[in-house]
């Protein structure tokens, strides 16, 4: 399996704060990595670095093996990763549907298609994350739950390579993460390498080939979910963390 | 598709019919609606910046003003013709567009609102001290006496600018501004290029006010600072192009036909007097209809007049 | 040289004029969020007042300032009361188009009620000049910059130390906190407006009696004002002082260099650079 995202060494600062520190590693083809960490590890963080909403403040990232450190967010989104918000953002006025139109329209291939094309596209990816019958709601008459559908289904319209998920099961109940732990899969199977960011460790134990943990901005675990899950270091970051 | 083979059809009657006002009506009449048809347009160009892109521009008499002083100096100082004149009209007002907007629009909501009202009381002190702009005098054109021209120019003028407006509600880029105006930040993640978008919108707006300042200063035959870049205009085209409800086609022609008609029937006094009539329906509008002629006929049906308590309970403290 | 200072000096004094002008505009929009695109024409009615009292009734526009500030509190008052406190929770756009309508009626009937002259407040004094070495101040300036440096000052303490002043602060933060000072929230807000056009009534007056006025001049000092809040940032009552005084000095610098009409295209560019190098402001954040 080729590596498709490439992080080397990025940190990211705030006027002081250090929020990712000296992070390096890949997503391959059709992986799916876990990322934990206690809250505040900086794991939005990377995200947003990766997605292209903030700047590194030193490191490169590589996609498909060329590198897009520099490049706006905008044509990331276009050259094929997707990303859900932790803090949902809908298009609040428009349809459920529309809100996935915007990203058949403008992701991967977005500027052949017509509108009529993306409605199309978006629809099959209601049907996919199982919002079909909330297709013509407006976005903000949404409950929590399928609110989270849609960021899913928005960055699917993309058609991305590679899917950034912030915290997709964050207030769910255990059936609703077992769908959604279902349509991850379904999505793997798509041939998307998916990047998961939860706190729900049973989850994605079972869901991830691999888990990235962080900590205070630095990576200090990359492995199977088993090896990690037993690594002291990481029991110590969570269990042994004072509770602020 | 019958539905819309018959709105086709009847917009066409409608804009047929408006078409032969010089013919029926008095001069009066025909004078009325020039003014009236190029303030529509101006709500149009509003339109495309504030309610589809969703920055609302307090300042956009600016590029009204741009246009008509691209005629007039094309027509007063150098003895061009009209077209020409609207040509470097609009090449002023786009330029300005790209130029101005690329900083301005990065401010959101109010900031923006603020740097645009500041870019219009500016222009006047600029233009005043530029000397082939007649600086404080002014400029004065050469005069044509043919009402009827003014009138079908401008009328063609709002038809182009309602059928961009139109274009913009099926296109791609219409669609990407309506993301940008709903959540710029996730149109951005998704794969629409913010910049690009929003400096198009706003160049394409400020084109259409730019083309009917040129058409007014021609029909007026004369210029100065403080009449081509009047502020007043600014209260004018948003209110008309919000009265009707926010993002419509036909909305801000709505808005700009049946305000301009009242302020008409009221106004003994022509300028004083309709100046102060479109600050207090804006002000009773913006407590009574916040969300516009539309939403007033929705709900009137079912709330009666408790519509307008009910908006006022909802936004008051 | 000389000439030059000259020209800073008259920066400064027009610096503590603006500061109290933009005072009353930053007060409403830190702690009531309320944009105020009239706040100029307010400045102006003050303005109108003090001459009346004056040509009217002989009362000087200084001492005439305690007057100016009841009357156009109360006008503020009502306004806030009847008007802007049924659109508080509408979204900011709502407010912006409000306070813009209002700007157009206030200009309106102020030029029906004024005509268009252009009038100046001429107290007998209106000529003395005070000398500082080679500088030469005239006194209504002078005089004008104390006054305003004085009621600003008054505010910081007003905001700080007094119950009421401490009630609106927590307002800003959040209307459940500023009940618990006993204070009923829209007589608050009412109060608060009050405040901001008193202060814009009083630099009216003190506006009069430097410069000249005429209805039309809301508009470009509410540009003014804004540029000046952005500048010194919308946290503290003194903020305004330095962004007034940047203005001023800024202003007359461009007159001296530049042109005489310059002075607003000078602001506008402030006002832009501003917000897009640093939107909160030098001294503090912007709401």
């Amino acid at each position: 399996m080729s590596t498709l995202l490439e992080v080397v060494n990025v940190t990211r600062r705030f006027s002081g704060l250090v929020a990712v520190n000296d992070v390096s590693f890949s997503l391959s083809e059709q992986e799916i990595l876990g990322v934990i960490g206690p809250n505040g590890a900086g794991k939005t963080t990377l995200v947003s670095l990766i997605s292209g909403t903030i700047p590194p403040s030193s490191g490169e990232i590589y996609f498909e093996k060329r590198p897009i450190t520099h490049v706006q967010a905008y044509r990331r989104g276009r050259l094929g990763i997707g990303r859900t918000f932790q803090i949902m953002q809908p298009f609040p006025g428009l349809s459920v549907l529309d809100n996935v139109a915007v990203g058949a329209l403008f992701g991967h291939g977005g500027s052949r298609k017509t509108l009529a094309n993306a409605r199309e596209r978006a629809r099959e990816q209601l049907r996919f994350v199982g919002l079909d019958n909330f297709v013509d709601r407006r976005a903000d008459e949404l409950g929590g739950p399928h609110r989270k559908r849609l960021e899913l289904a928005k960055a699917l319209a993309m058609d991305p390579k590679v899917l950034l998920c912030d915290e997709v099961m964050a207030g769910l109940n255990l059936v609703e993460i077992d769908e959604v732990i279902d349509v991850i899969r379904r999505v793997r199977e798509r041939g998307i390498s998916v990047l998961v960011i939860e706190h729900v460790i049973k989850a994605i134990k079972s869901l991830s080939d691999r888990l990235l943990v962080l900590h205070h901005g630095e990576k200090i675990a990359d492995d199977k979910p088993d090896a990690v899950l037993s690594d002291e270091r990481v029991i110590q970051a969570y269990l042994g963390r004072r509770r602020e | 598709m019958m539905r819309s083979k018959l709105s086709i059809g009847a917009t066409a009657v409608v804009v047929l019919g408006i078409a032969a006002v010089p013919w029926i009506g008095s001069d009066v009449v025909v004078q009325f609606g020039i003014s009236t048809l190029l303030l529509a347009v101006l709500a149009q160009s509003w339109n495309i910046i504030g309610g589809y892109c969703g920055y609302a521009s307090f300042g956009h008499s600016t590029f009204y003003g741009l246009g008509s002083y691209g005629v007039a100096i094309a027509m007063a100082q150098w003895n061009l013709p009209f077209a020409v004149g609207m040509c470097l009209g609009a090449a002023l007002a786009v330029i300005f567009a790209v130029l101005l907007g690329l900083p301005i629009l990065r401010l959101k909501g109010h900031y923006f609102a603020i740097a645009t009202l500041a870019l219009a009381l500016a222009m006047t002190a600029i233009v005043s001290n530029i000397p082939i702009a007649g600086q404080n005098i002014g400029l004065v054109l050469p005069p044509l006496n043919n009402d009827l021209l003014f009138y079908e120019l401008s009328l063609a003028l709002l038809v182009a600018a309602t059928l961009t407006i139109f274009w913009l509600t099926k296109s791609r880029f219409g669609f990407g501004l309506i993301a940008i105006r709903e959540n710029e930040e996730a149109a951005a993640v998704m794969g629409v290029n913010t910049t690009l978008y929003k400096v198009l919108a706003f160049a394409l707006s400020g084109l259409f006010a730019a083309l009917a300042g040129g058409i007014h200063a021609y029909w007026i035959t004369f210029l100065d600072p403080d009449s081509a870049f009047d502020i007043g205009l600014n209260v004018k085209m948003i209110i008309m192009a919000v009265f009707g409800g926010p993002g419509s086609i036909l909305g801000p022609v709505l808005g700009a036909f049946v305000l301009s008609a009242i302020s008409e029937v009221l106004a003994s006094e022509v300028t004083t007097v309709a100046g102060l009539f479109f600050g207090l329906v804006v002000v009773a509008a913006v407590v009574l209809m916040p969300r516009g002629l539309a939403d007033l006929f929705r709900r009137f049906r079912v709330e009666g007049w408790r519509y307008f308590v009910n908006n006022i309970k909802s936004y008051s403290l | 040289m000389s000439l030059l200072a000259q020209v800073l000096l008259n920066g400064v004094l027009l610096g503590g004029l603006y500061a109290i002008m933009a005072l009353g505009l930053a007060l409403v929009w830190g702690v009531l969020n309320i944009v105020n695109l009239a706040h100029g024409a307010f400045i102006m009615l003050g303005g109108y007042l003090a001459w009346y009292l004056f040509t009217g009734l002989g009362i000087d526009p200084f001492l005439g300032l305690p007057i100016t500030a009841v009357a156009m509190f109360a006008l503020g008052y009502l306004v806030q009361r009847l008007l802007l406190n049924l659109i508080v929770r509408a979204p900011m756009f709502n407010t912006l188009l409000i306070t813009f309508g209002i700007e157009v009626v206030i200009t309106y009937v102020a030029q029906l009620a004024f005509s268009a002259d252009f009038r100046t407040i001429n107290p007998s004094y209106a000529g003395n000049n005070v000398s500082l070495g080679p500088v030469i101040i005239p006194e209504v300036r002078l005089m004008a910059f104390g006054a305003a440096i004085l009621l600003t000052f008054g505010m910081w303490i007003f905001l700080l130390k007094t119950r009421l002043g401490r009630a609106i602060r927590a307002t800003a933060q959040n209307l459940v906190a500023a009940r618990l000072y006993g204070v009923e929230p829209r007589h608050l807000y009412a109060t608060t407006f009050g405040i901001g056009i008193g202060l814009a009534g009083m630099a009216g007056s003190l506006y009069g009696a430097v410069s000249q006025i005429n209805p039309y001049i809301g508009a470009a000092l509410t540009a003014k004002c804004f540029a000046i809040s952005i500048i010194g940032g919308l946290d503290n009552p003194l903020g305004v002082i330095v962004g007034g005084i940047v203005l001023g000095v800024i202003e007359s610098l461009a007159l001296l260099y530049v042109g005489a009409t310059f002075g607003d295209v000078a602001s506008f560019c402030v006002l832009v650079a501003v917000l897009i190098i640093r939107p909160s402001g030098l001294l503090g954040r912007t709401a």
